[in-house]
C-alpha cells in the first residue's frame, strides 16, 4: 500500500515534468495532430495534367474516340505514343509519363463481334496518390465510352430482334508499377503512427530517464530505498498515456478529418498498438541505460530509430521496391512490422490472424528489448 | 559507536584500482571530511558507503548494515546530496519536500508538520509555491541540505555540496551541518575546499586510491609542519603518480 502511494507520487511527478515544459508538451500533443494534417493535405487529391503514354496497337475509332476524351479532360495530358512494353518502360525512366494506357490489337473489332475487348492502365506506383487516382479516372472515361456505346447500339437495335444484342464488357486491367501491394493511397496514417510512438515512447522517455542522469537526480533516486525498477516503470507510465491518447487524436482525425475509415477491428488495432508503444518505451529505457548525455539520446533515437523507421518502414516507400539487402536490414526495424500490420488492419481490414507472425515478431523485440535494459540495469549498479 | 566502519574496501574497474584497500571508522555524529584530488577515488568510495556500487573486495558497515547484503536497510538510513543540489528544478519547493519525503516512506501529516516547520526556519514560506529553478544557488542548496537529512537519516553523504557558491553562503551551509550534526546526524562530506576542511571533526585524505592522512585538522597540521590544511593537502597531493 505504501509502496503503492510511493509509485503514484512518482507517476505524479513525472506528468509534472511532461505539463511544465512547453516544448514537450508541443512534440507530444501537437506533433501528431500536424502530421497527420500535414501528410493529409500534401498528398495531392486534385489531378492536374498527368502526363500519358498510349500504346494504341489498334488504331481504330474506338481507341481513338477513347483517346479524345482523355486528352479532353482537364486531369491528363496525352504526352507520348509508344509501340510496345519497352518503350512503355523508357517513358516512365524518362519521367515523360505518370500513366500509361494500352489498347490491345483490333481493339473496336473486338467490342463488336466479340463484345469485350481489353485496356490495360499501367500507373506509377511510387507517388501513391496520383497513382491510384489516375487509374479511377481512367477507369471512368472508359466507363463512361463503353456506357455511351451500349446505348447507341440499344438505339440501333430498336426493333430488331434481341438476338444480335450482344452485351458489351471491355475489360479494363490496371498495374501499378513499383508498388504492386498498393492498397490505398492512406497508407501513410499507419506510417505517422508508427512515427509518433517511437518518438513518444521511445524518445521523449530516453531523454527523460538520461535527463535525470544528467542533472544528478536519478543518483539522488538511487541512492534512496526505491527499487530501481519503479523508478523506471513510473517514468514510462505519463508516456504510455500520452501515446495512448495519441491513439485516439490519430485515429479521430484519420476518420473524421481525412475519411480514411478503421476497416477491420478496432479492438485489434487498439491492442497491436499497445503492443508497439510497449516496445517503443523498451526501447526508450534500453537507451536510457546505454548513454548519459540527452543530447547523444536524442541523435540515437533520431538517427538509429526515427530515420530508418522513416524511410525503411515501407512508409515513403515500398518495402517491395528496395534492394534486397535493404529489405532485410528493415526486418531489423520493429516499426516496419508494426506499420505492416497497421496496414494489414487498418486500411485493408484483414483480420488478426493475417498479422500474427508481425505481432509474434513485436513480442519477440519486446522481449529482447526489456531484457537487455534490465541485464544493463543491473550491470550498471 | 562507530557507525561507519570499513577493512580493506577496494574497487577495481578491469585492470585499473580506483579504490585501493582503505579501514576507517566514523563515529556517531562526527563531521568526517572525505578529501582528496579529483581521480583520487573519494567520489567511488562514496558510492560504494552508499549502496549504489559493489565493492570488488573488503568489509564494510554503514548505520551498522553490511554494504554486501543490507543494501536496502543502508538506503533506508542514509541520505545524500551531491553537488548538483540533486533537486527537480522543475517542481516547487513543497512538492521537492513531499516528494523525497514520501520516498522514504513518511506519511503525509508528519510530511505537512515538518515541511512548515523546515520552511520557516529556511524562511523560504513565501517560496513554498515557486518553482525551484526560481531560487538563488545558495538557497536550492540549503534546501537540497534540509531535504537530505528531512527523514532524519543516521547519515548524510554529501558529495562537493558548496560547489559554486561564495564564501559567505558557504558559511551558512556549515551552520546547517553543525545543527545537523548536533541532533545526532553523522555527517560525510567530501570537498576541495581546505577552508571547509577545518571545520571538520576529523579529515581523511586519499592520494591515488589510499587513505594517506586520517586525523583531526589540527593533530595534521601539527604533523606535516603546516600552517593551514591547504599546506597539508598539496604536501600530500604532491605524491600522486596517477592523472
Amino acid at each position: 500500500m505504501k509502496d503503492l502511494k510511493r509509485f503514484l507520487s512518482f507517476v505524479g511527478k513525472e506528468f509534472c515534468h511532461i505539463l511544465r515544459d512547453t516544448r514537450t508538451l508541443m512534440v507530444l500533443i501537437a506533433m501528431p495532430v500536424i502530421m497527420i494534417v500535414l501528410f493529409g493535405f500534401a498528398l495531392s487529391t486534385e489531378l492536374k495534367d498527368v502526363k500519358i503514354a498510349v500504346c494504341d496497337l489498334s488504331k481504330d475509332a474506338a481507341s481513338s474516340e477513347i483517346m479524345a476524351k482523355i486528352s479532353a479532360s482537364p486531369y491528363f495530358k496525352v504526352s507520348a505514343y509508344v509501340n510496345n512494353a519497352e518503350e512503355i518502360n523508357r517513358a516512365f525512366l524518362k519521367g515523360e509519363a505518370d500513366a500509361a494506357i494500352v489498347f490491345e490489337d483490333n481493339f473496336y473489332q473486338r467490342v463488336l463481334h466479340d463484345g469485350h475487348a481489353g485496356i490495360q492502365i499501367i500507373a506509377d506506383g511510387t507517388n501513391t496518390n496520383t497513382g491510384t487516382m489516375s487509374v479511377v479516372y481512367l477507369s471512368n472515361i472508359i466507363g463512361g465510352f463503353i456506357r455511351e456505346l451500349a446505348e447507341e447500339r440499344a438505339m440501333d437495335m430498336q426493333g430488331e430482334t434481341s438476338a444480335g444484342n450482344v452485351p458489351i464488357r471491355i475489360d479494363t486491367s490496371s498495374h501499378m508499377l513499383y508498388n504492386p501491394q498498393m492498397k490505398s493511397a492512406f497508407n501513410f496514417v499507419p506510417g505517422v503512427m508508427g512515427m509518433i510512438f517511437m518518438l513518444v515512447s521511445a524518445m521523449m522517455t530516453s531523454v527523460s530517464i538520461v535527463r535525470e542522469k544528467e542533472r544528478g537526480t536519478m543518483e539522488v533516486l538511487l541512492v534512496s530505498p526505491v527499487k530501481p525498477f519503479a523508478v523506471i516503470l513510473a517514468k514510462t507510465i505519463p508516456y504510455f498515456v500520452v501515446s495512448a491518447f495519441n491513439l485516439i487524436v490519430i485515429i479521430c482525425l484519420s476518420v473524421f478529418l481525412l475519411k480514411v475509415p478503421v476497416s477491420g477491428s478496432l479492438l485489434w488495432l487498439v491492442a497491436v498498438t499497445l503492443l508497439f508503444i510497449l516496445v517503443s518505451l523498451s526501447i526508450g529505457i534500453l537507451i536510457s541505460t546505454l548513454v548519459s548525455k540527452q543530447e547523444i539520446a536524442i541523435l540515437i533515437s533520431g538517427v538509429v530509430l526515427m530515420l530508418p523507421t522513416m524511410l525503411l518502414s515501407g512508409m515513403l516507400f515500398p518495402i517491395e521496391s528496395m534492394p534486397e539487402a535493404l529489405q532485410w536490414f528493415s526486418c531489423l526495424i520493429p516499426a516496419k512490422w508494426y506499420i505492416e500490420s497497421m496496414k494489414m488492419i487498418m486500411i485493408q481490414g484483414l483480420g488478426i490472424r493475417y498479422c500474427l507472425e508481425h505481432v509474434l515478431i513485436l513480442c519477440g523485440f519486446l522481449a529482447a528489448t526489456g531484457g537487455a535494459s534490465i541485464i544493463k540495469f543491473k550491470d550498471r549498479l | 559507536m562507530e557507525i561507519i566502519r570499513t577493512e580493506g574496501l577496494t574497487k577495481r574497474f578491469r585492470d585499473f584500482t580506483a579504490v585501493d584497500h582503505i579501514s576507517f571508522s566514523v563515529k556517531k555524529g562526527e563531521i568526517f571530511g572525505f578529501l582528496g584530488a579529483n581521480g583520487a577515488g573519494k567520489t567511488t568510495a562514496m558510492k560504494m558507503l552508499c549502496g549504489l556500487s559493489r565493492p570488488t573486495e573488503g568489509k564494510a558497515t554503514v548505520a551498522g548494515y553490511d554494504i554486501y547484503s543490507e543494501v536496502r536497510e543502508i538506503k533506508r538510513n542514509i541520505g545524500y546530496m551531491s553537488q548538483r543540489f540533486s533537486l527537480y528544478e522543475d517542481l516547487k519547493v513543497w512538492e521537492n519536500i513531499r516528494l523525497f519525503a514520501g520516498i522514504y516512506g513518511m506519511d503525509d501529516k508528519t510530511i505537512a508538520e515538518k515541511t512548515d516547520i523546515l520552511l520557516e526556519k529556511l524562511e523560504l514560506q513565501e517560496q513554498r509555491g515557486r518553482l525551484v529553478r526560481a531560487l538563488p544557488l545558495g538557497w536550492k542548496q540549503r534546501l537540497a541540505f534540509s531535504v537530505a537529512i528531512f527523514h532524519n537519516p543516521k547519515i548524510v553523504f554529501l558529495d562537493e555540496p558548496t560547489g559554486g557558491v561564495d564564501p559567505a553562503t558557504r558559511r551558512g551551509f556549515w551552520e546547517m551541518i553543525y545543527d545537523a550534526s548536533e541532533k545526532g546526524i553523522t555527517v560525510f562530506v567530501t570537498t576541495h575546499y581546505m577552508d571547509e576542511a577545518e571545520y571538520c571533526d576529523r579529515v581523511s585524505i586519499m592520494v591515488d586510491g589510499k587513505i594517506e592522512a586520517l586525523d583531526t585538522p589540527a593533530r595534521l597540521k601539527e604533523l606535516y609542519h603546516a600552517r593551514n590544511m591547504d599546506e597539508v593537502f598539496h604536501k600530500l597531493a604532491r605524491r600522486a603518480t596517477r592523472e
